[in-house]
């Protein structure tokens, strides 16, 4: 049976997994149909009075610029979407590629400069670090994504880094040495893919990671700086809530956890469903 | 010369032998005595970390594969020198199809392409004993049982017709009966082929069966080196001896019911 089969089996069999699953799926299908044009796209304008309530023309009510907070918050999702998306895919990347080749070269000098590298990088609190390099980097639209992937694939390359040292005194790594294919070809064909259960873990956990900290850099205003996302409009709202309108922050923060809440159980699920000792078969 | 932290070990060392194409050479000797360090060193696949070979010459069909450096040495494995492992389990890549493994050997070697390795990968599994071998092909290793990983295993070995074979215990991890068959499908094909088995094992019924020389190693170096036969009617070496005093005979009574009841009687 394939990999892949087992591991989604035995993740039907999880209730919180497959709740997490579906709320993720739908926040998917949110983000598509904004990015297709097809909702939020009132996200800007500021056709309402200041600080309508909920009612049948703004869902949500509006803010102090008399823009719809349902339409702002669905819009968000993308841009959630976006930053998760580049964060996960490119800082898991590098991290196998560190991780691999300061495994694979255990106790040499990549091993050295990839592990001092990481310590460097782990010694500097997080988001002092984060917000340092979106400062140093502003104005750029993707200061946030390059400061996040510089420090999210720490843990990605830790792990991965023992697992080839593990992978690569097996046996079918000295077999594959002994019908003549070089080192770096077993590596990537051989010894990568069997990190592979690593890698989509990590990829969800750092998915999570990266909204979550998106949210808080743009409630600093180091984040988004051309269109809305859930920090910024929690950064709106701190004034709002001074002055007895919660919208804005209830709509913000609900997606954000819900959203959250989605990714955290089906990150757990995977992990689980990825586990070999767990209801071997 | 193995590198443990600082110190250094010799684990083989002064060791010397030939073989002759078709011959079946047994390495024998107790565990930790460096037969599979005498392997590993024939092949190359020693890392630098870990130690170092410093055999002066290792001589294949005119070449000195001691003086070869790595990249001529690597297509010279799999192609004149290939090994067969211990546990065949692990020595498969267990996330890929068995097919896509075996078919690699004959498209590096042979740069065959994908049809063409297929059909080779096919043939020499029939040659080993497989019957259904497009259907073994699309199995993953964990799928198959370990008679037929170790079947496709000698596949891949055996792939490329090499001038010698090194198998290291290639049947522990198997029954008996399993054992039986694969060392003379094993065996079979190599006489075929033309090729020099160095079979490693501390089995000596095996080396009874199957081997026409034995080497026979204790500590590092090689204390006897004789035919088989002769190995077991006069053991040269006091060692030797010793070895063969350690197997295990199981001599049936001649009736059944005494056997049996000796054996309650021990109980």
């Amino acid at each position: 049976m394939l990999l892949a089969e087992r591991v989604w089996n035995r993740l039907r069999d999880d209730r919180a997994g497959m709740v997490g699953l579906a709320i993720v799926g739908l926040f998917l299908a949110v983000s598509l149909a904004v990015w297709l044009g097809l909702a939020g796209q009132g996200w800007s304008a500021a056709d309402g009075g200041r600080w309508e309530p909920a009612g049948p023309r703004h869902w949500f009510g509006t803010n102090v610029l008399g823009q719809d907070i349902f339409q702002r918050a669905v819009y968000s999702v993308r841009t959630a979407f976006e930053i998760g998306l580049a964060v996960a895919l490119l800082s898991t990347a590098l991290g196998a590629v560190l991780g691999a080749l300061a495994g694979w070269y255990s106790h040499g000098w990549v091993d050295g400069a990839v592990v001092w590298l990481k310590g460097v990088l782990d010694s500097i609190p997080f988001y002092l670090f984060v917000a340092a390099v979106a400062y140093a980097l502003q104005g750029q639209p993707w200061a946030m994504h390059v400061a996040m992937i510089a420090t999210f694939w720490t843990t990605t390359g830790r792990l991965v880094r023992a697992e080839v040292m593990k992978l690569k005194t097996r046996e079918f790594v000295l077999a594959a040495r002994s019908i003549g294919l070089p080192g770096p070809l077993i590596l990537a064909r051989h010894v990568l893919p069997n990190t592979l259960h690593i890698l989509l873990v990590q990829a969800t956990i750092a998915f999570v990671a990266a909204i979550k900290t998106e949210v808080i850099l743009s409630f600093l205003g180091l984040g988004v700086q051309d269109g809305v996302s859930w920090g910024l409009m929690l950064a709106e709202s701190t004034q709002e809530v001074l002055a007895g309108h919660f919208n804005n922050f209830l709509a913000a923060s609900l997606m954000l956890f819900a959203l959250l809440m989605g990714f955290n159980l089906l990150a757990d699920a995977l992990q689980d469903a990825f586990d070999p000792r767990q209801g071997a078969q | 010369m193995l590198r443990l932290g600082r110190q250094t070990l010799t684990a083989v060392d002064g060791i010397s032998f030939d073989m002759r194409p078709g011959e079946v050479l047994a390495l024998v000797g107790e565990s930790g005595c460096g037969k599979t360090k005498t392997a590993e060193a024939l092949m190359g696949l020693i890392p630098p970390a870990l130690g170092a070979v410093r055999a002066k010459r290792i001589d294949l069909a005119g070449r000195n594969l001691a003086t070869l450096a790595e990249p001529a040495l690597r297509r010279i494995r799999g192609r004149e020198i290939s090994m067969v492992f211990q546990e065949p389990l692990t020595a498969l890549d267990p996330v890929f199809r068995v097919g896509r493994q075996l078919a690699a050997v004959f498209r590096r070697h042979r740069r065959l392409g994908r049809a063409e390795a297929r059909e080779a990968s096919i043939d020499m599994l029939r040659l080993v004993g497989i019957a259904d071998a497009g259907r073994v092909l699309e199995r993953y290793p964990h799928e198959l049982s370990g008679g037929m990983r170790q079947r496709v295993i000698i596949a891949m070995a055996m792939a490329c017709r090499p001038r010698v074979l090194i198998a290291d215990e290639p049947t522990t991890a198997l029954d008996v009966t399993t054992q039986a068959q694969v060392l003379e499908q094993l065996t079979t094909l190599a006489r075929d082929f033309g090729t020099a088995i160095l079979l490693i094992t501390h089995d000596l019924g095996i080396v009874a069966q199957y081997a026409d020389r034995a080497l026979v190693m204790r500590r590092g170096r090689i204390v006897e080196d004789t035919l088989v036969g002769a190995l077991f009617r006069e053991p040269g070496h006091p060692y030797s001896a010793e070895l063969l005093r350690a197997t295990v005979v199981v001599a049936l009574p001649p009736e059944a019911g005494a056997a049996s009841g000796d054996m309650a009687g021990t109980r």
